[in-house]
């Protein structure tokens, strides 16, 4: 199990007598979210919670493959590496991150809360995102308007990625350095490449030994 | 090699109530809905390949809203269940949290089953997970709406790999290479040729 497949999902839901949590619960209920706000979806204090930040060990490489969020309100989500936010705008400047409505979750979601339409994606994230060993990273939700404060609606961020651990964490630094693209496949094909040269060296030492 | 699915319905025999609510239910021997008749195991000439797992999907919604959505029963905001499906190898679950805490799994809202114009995949499992000779596997389904059981269902689709093929699995474990039919065909190859080259 050195590469593993692995899913992460954020609502503003707790229980009654708090706003975080780190056990969903059948009390949860919607927590008010505010305005421009940036919540880290794993330590934020809002919602489902982990214990501690997210980061990678000596021996671990994450890739994240796909991130999205319920579209209403005007949600995104921003994708932070140690202090670096991944999505900028082309002045260099900072922004929110992937609207909701170009990655919705869940995909066929309404735009709006309890609407009747179904969106689909618009966006891929494609390249993935990298998460070197030693990295903490975030996952940053925000939205352009409040929730209400008496019918709070639930809004939810989810998060796809892959943890490469042991071996598999080295081969992905190794096709890091190569210029590849880190993903199950490649490291596959990295492992084969190993095995063939080295099937070949020992055919050939066999036929220079009959020799 | 065979392509095999198990799909689970809690509203079958003993249906699946709202006192499970919060709890973990495995599809196979939970007690609830369609089961079968001992743990899931492999032998030892068989090998398991899990390759997708599903749940009943659920919405987002506003905290006071009450009619149902999407044909889902709404309660404190969301419509649906608020399940969860986790895949457990004897006794370790695969799916953690990033701080390695087992979580519950997969959300059928990003693996959603069935599959919908309202509910489309945002999760596909790549890499598989991988069952091996002589280990027990379970699927676990969690909820959390305990307004909305009467439509939890749960789907696993999984390949088994038996006898020669299956010795071949463990080849290809032990090379580190991800088992699957194109990956054991492409070992059945190698070999051919690398009798040919000796020959």
């Amino acid at each position: 199990m050195s590469m593993r497949s692995q899913v992460y999902e954020w609502a503003n839901l707790a229980p009654a007598s708090s706003v975080s949590t780190l056990r969903r619960g059948t009390d949860n209920q919607p927590k008010y979210v505010a305005a421009s706000t940036e919540y880290d979806v794993f330590i934020g204090g809002l919602g489902n919670n982990i214990t501690k930040p997210a980061e990678t060990t000596a021996t671990q490489f994450i890739v994240i493959e796909d991130i999205a969020c319920t579209p209403h309100l005007g949600g995104a989500v921003q994708v932070r590496i140690n202090t670096t936010d991944y999505f900028q705008n082309p002045d260099v400047t900072d922004q929110v991150g992937v609207p909701g409505l170009a990655s919705p979750y869940p995909r066929g979601a309404a735009s709006t809360s309890g609407g009747s339409d179904n969106l689909l994606k618009s966006f891929d994230l494609y390249p993935d995102v990298y998460v070197l060993p030693g990295q903490v990273f975030q996952i940053l939700y925000s939205q352009r308007t409040a929730t209400s404060t008496t019918d709070t609606e639930v809004v939810a961020a989810f998060v796809k990625y892959t943890l490469y651990d042991g071996p598999d964490a080295l081969i992905a630094n190794k096709l890091l350095e190569l210029g590849v693209t880190i993903n199950p496949n490649n490291v596959d094909w990295y492992k084969r490449t190993l095995i063939e040269q080295q099937q070949r060296t020992a055919v050939a030492a066999a036929a220079g030994g009959q020799a | 090699m065979r392509s095999q699915i198990y799909e689970w319905d809690g509203s079958r025999n003993t249906a699946i109530g709202a006192a499970q609510a919060g709890t973990r239910v495995s599809v196979f021997i939970g007690g609830y809905g369609n089961n079968i008749t001992k743990p899931a195991e492999t032998t030892a000439t068989q090998f398991v390949v899990i390759e997708d797992v599903a749940v009943t999907p659920s919405a987002f919604v506003s905290g006071l809203d009450t009619a149902d959505y999407r044909g889902l029963t709404v309660s404190n905001g969301v419509a649906g269940p608020r399940a969860y499906v986790q895949v457990r190898i004897n006794t370790t679950d695969y799916f953690l949290d990033p701080d390695n805490v087992g979580n519950d799994g997969i959300p059928g809202t990003a693996s959603p089953y069935p599959r919908s114009l309202n509910f489309q995949p945002s999760f596909s499992l790549y890499p598989d997970v991988y069952v091996l000779p002589g280990q027990v596997f379970d699927v676990l389904v969690s909820f959390y709406n305990s307004a909305e059981f009467a439509t939890l269902q749960c789907f696993v689709k999984y390949t088994l790999y038996d006898g020669p093929d299956a010795l071949i699995a463990n080849k290809l474990l032990e090379m580190g290479i991800s088992i699957n039919p194109g990956n054991v065909d492409w070992y059945k190859r190698t070999l051919i040729q690398s009798q040919s080259a000796m020959a």
